[in-house]
């Protein structure tokens, strides 16, 4: 006993000495000027991230359109401020998953899906402004850190254990690692509340509706369950934590930022119109994105969600794409509505034509769906699936 | 039976820290029927290599060093630049990329990357092979390619053959190294300390076939400084077709140096 007790006091003494000593001075933050990296550990990831940055400026996924990339970047320049945000690269992802990341070095990709899930600027100002937090408070290099000296921890107590093996010993060693990496988890969890703290912060301050945070938070709870409802999942539960969770739980989320959100900031504008109309031209390919992720549930409450403010053409379309691609009878029918109605708001719209009359077929109406598939060959003759739509109009091609 | 204790220990506590025991982990392959005799007039395209160099913590993590990297870029360059006599061909780097150039070319970079990866664990070393990698390997088959595409990359016009190369190395730091010598001293464990890995691979710039690729995962040379970048490039382009055969000097099983 008294020979096991002295390892683990051994191992205490190694852990106290472990962890790097604090940081000297206070380093100017690093959105200030140009500003450069100090000290071989953010020089070292500042280095990958200028690399994944090179690649990322080369990469297909990336949506190269200067407005959107524009009206993001104006949007973050509105949140956290002219001086801070010029130290930001902002790349629009095409990536149908609710995420934004930030590197260390001040690059932020913003995907496509989370453009899709929010509905105004605020919301849009509340992630931005979290990511920002991450980058101001070098979150990056700390948790780099931590789990150096974690896993330096964890090796020398398996030395150590190895020494002085017993039945004993080797399960307080398996404790001691689970609550080593518990504990990378759970610092994680604890930057991104400090992040999402920043970001309301940022987001009182500025001219924009706080209120909106909280938003954004309570419809991911109600997509979640849209889509378990769907999938005859029971309802997710939005307050627990598991081990490996790498954010708070939503309804934790939703809490504090109603809680921080300024009171005399709701009656401020939330930029909805704006957000609309930069998003306007990508909101047909995003919803095509997110229709092939095969998650009906989370899909139809995206469009229902949009359509909120009117349906249009497109919404009705892509809801019509939706239920088409799932493809059982009964959803086609109701496929060939949502085509009809899209046909009958934009009657220029050849996909919808096309949905419309392969949906009419499918359902034993072929007669009816001669109109629109000639329709759909008159106003797109050089589609690439012509040739295939004409031999399946009864009648043969015209 | 506490030998096996140890044995246990090991794969539950170490399997973080501890990589797979090094085995000969380096091997060359050449795409049947291809040669490039010495002094043939071919020009080769160098790609931007892929270089990362850090440190390994005690705990094995790698730690990204940016004078480190820096410092090898330049090097290895140089020493790319004084082996070009003993490739025997000219050896021209390639010019920046802008636009949709650069996205391609970065495409295919990465599609190399995914490629001689393909290569390295499907049939170059055991534990993963495929079995009609292993048929092909007893028949000295070696058949992958990039594509056709190859052929509109930046520069491939005015050259015959792409090469590409990548290293990564993370020296071990002063506490991984007392790791190394305390578990062997105490249980007689077997720490690694550092990992140094590198590929070479050429390709022809018509076909996009791939003609050649040499991997070696524990490989020689210190590449923060010239001479140990010399020694690099040139284990990195061992058996390179066409390559002079007296070689600058006389390689042992490949040596990491800490």
């Amino acid at each position: 006993m008294i020979r096991r007790s002295t390892w683990w006091a051994a191992a205490a003494g190694l852990l106290l000495a472990g962890p790097a000593a604090a940081q000297p001075a206070a380093l100017p933050p690093p959105y200030q000027g140009a500003y450069q990296p100090h000290g071989v550990d953010e020089i070292g990831l500042w280095h990958e991230a200028d690399e994944e940055e090179r690649q990322l400026a080369a990469s297909p996924l990336r949506i190269r359109d200067e407005r959107l990339t524009g009206y993001v970047t104006s949007v973050l320049c509105a949140t956290v401020g002219d001086d801070r945000c010029g130290s930001v690269r902002v790349y629009v992802i095409r990536a149908p998953m609710f995420n934004a990341s930030m590197t260390p070095n001040g690059t932020m990709r913003v995907y496509s899906g989370l453009l899709l899930r929010l509905r105004n600027e605020a919301e849009l100002a509340t992630v931005l402004g979290h990511e920002f937090g991450h980058y101001e408070r070098r979150h990056t290099l700390a948790a780099f850190k931590e789990r150096r000296s974690g896993t330096d921890a964890v090796a020398w107590m398996a030395l150590l254990t190895s020494l002085g093996a017993s039945y004993q010993t080797m399960q307080n060693f398996q404790n001691f690692q689970l609550a080593v990496y518990g504990g990378f988890f759970r610092h994680g969890r604890d930057q991104e509340r400090e992040a999402d703290k920043l970001g309301i912060a940022y987001l009182n301050r500025s001219s924009l509706r706080p209120q909106s945070a909280t938003v954004v938070w309570q419809h991911m709870m109600a997509e979640a369950e849209a889509s378990a409802s769907a999938k005859g999942l029971k309802k997710p539960n939005f307050r627990y934590i598991a081990f490996a969770a790498s954010h708070p739980p939503y309804a934790e989320r939703a809490a504090y930022l109603a809680e921080l959100a300024a009171p005399d900031g709701a009656d401020r504008d939330d930029g909805t119109e704006r957000y609309r109309a930069a998003l306007a031209p990508f909101l047909a390919q995003f919803l095509d994105d997110q229709i092939k992720l095969n998650d009906f549930g989370a899909s139809e409450y995206l469009i229902q969600n949009l359509a909120t403010a009117g349906w249009t053409a497109t919404l009705w379309l892509k809801r019509g794409d939706l239920y088409r691609t799932r493809g059982a009878p009964r959803d086609l029918a109701a496929a060939a509505d949502f085509y009809a109605h899209a046909v009958q708001l934009d009657p220029t719209l050849a996909e919808a034509h096309r949905g419309l009359g392969l949906s009419l077929m499918k359902t034993g109406r072929p007669s009816e769906a001669v109109a629109p598939l000639q329709t759909y060959l008159r106003l797109r003759p050089d589609a690439v699936d012509a040739g295939m739509i004409q031999t399946i109009i009864p009648g043969g091609p015209q | 039976m506490k030998g096996l204790f140890w044995a246990f220990l090991l794969a539950a506590g170490l399997t973080l820290v501890v990589g797979n025991p090094a085995q000969a982990q380096e091997r060359s392959a050449t795409r049947q029927g291809f040669e490039l005799a010495p002094n043939s007039g071919k020009k080769i395209l160098v790609f931007r290599p892929s270089i990362s160099v850090g440190a390994q913590s005690t705990g094995g993590l790698f730690e990204p060093n940016g004078d480190w990297t820096d410092k090898a870029r330049t090097n290895l360059q140089a020493a790319l630049e004084k082996a070009q006599a003993s490739l025997g061909n000219a050896v021209i780097a390639a010019p920046e990329a802008y636009g949709d150039d650069a996205q391609t070319l970065q495409e295919h970079l990465q599609l190399f990357a995914a490629v001689s990866d393909a290569v390295i664990k499907y049939q170059f070393f055991v534990g993963n092979r495929l079995p009609t990698k292993k048929r092909d390997n007893k028949h000295a088959v070696f058949d992958w390619s990039l594509g056709k595409g190859v052929a509109d990359l930046p520069g491939a016009k005015d050259a015959d053959y792409g090469l590409f190369l990548f290293t990564r190395d993370a020296y071990g730091s002063t506490g991984r190294k007392v790791l190394q010598v305390l578990a062997a001293f105490g249980p007689g464990l077997a720490v690694k300390s550092g990992q140094h890995e590198g590929y070479a691979g050429l390709v022809d710039l018509r076909t996009g076939d791939l003609l050649w690729l040499n991997a070696d995962a524990a490989m020689g040379g210190d590449v923060r400084d010239a001479e140990g970048s010399e020694k690099r490039i040139h284990q990195l382009l061992e058996d390179f077709p066409g390559s002079t055969p007296p070689k600058a000097q006389p390689q042992g099983p490949a040596q990491a140096k800490p």
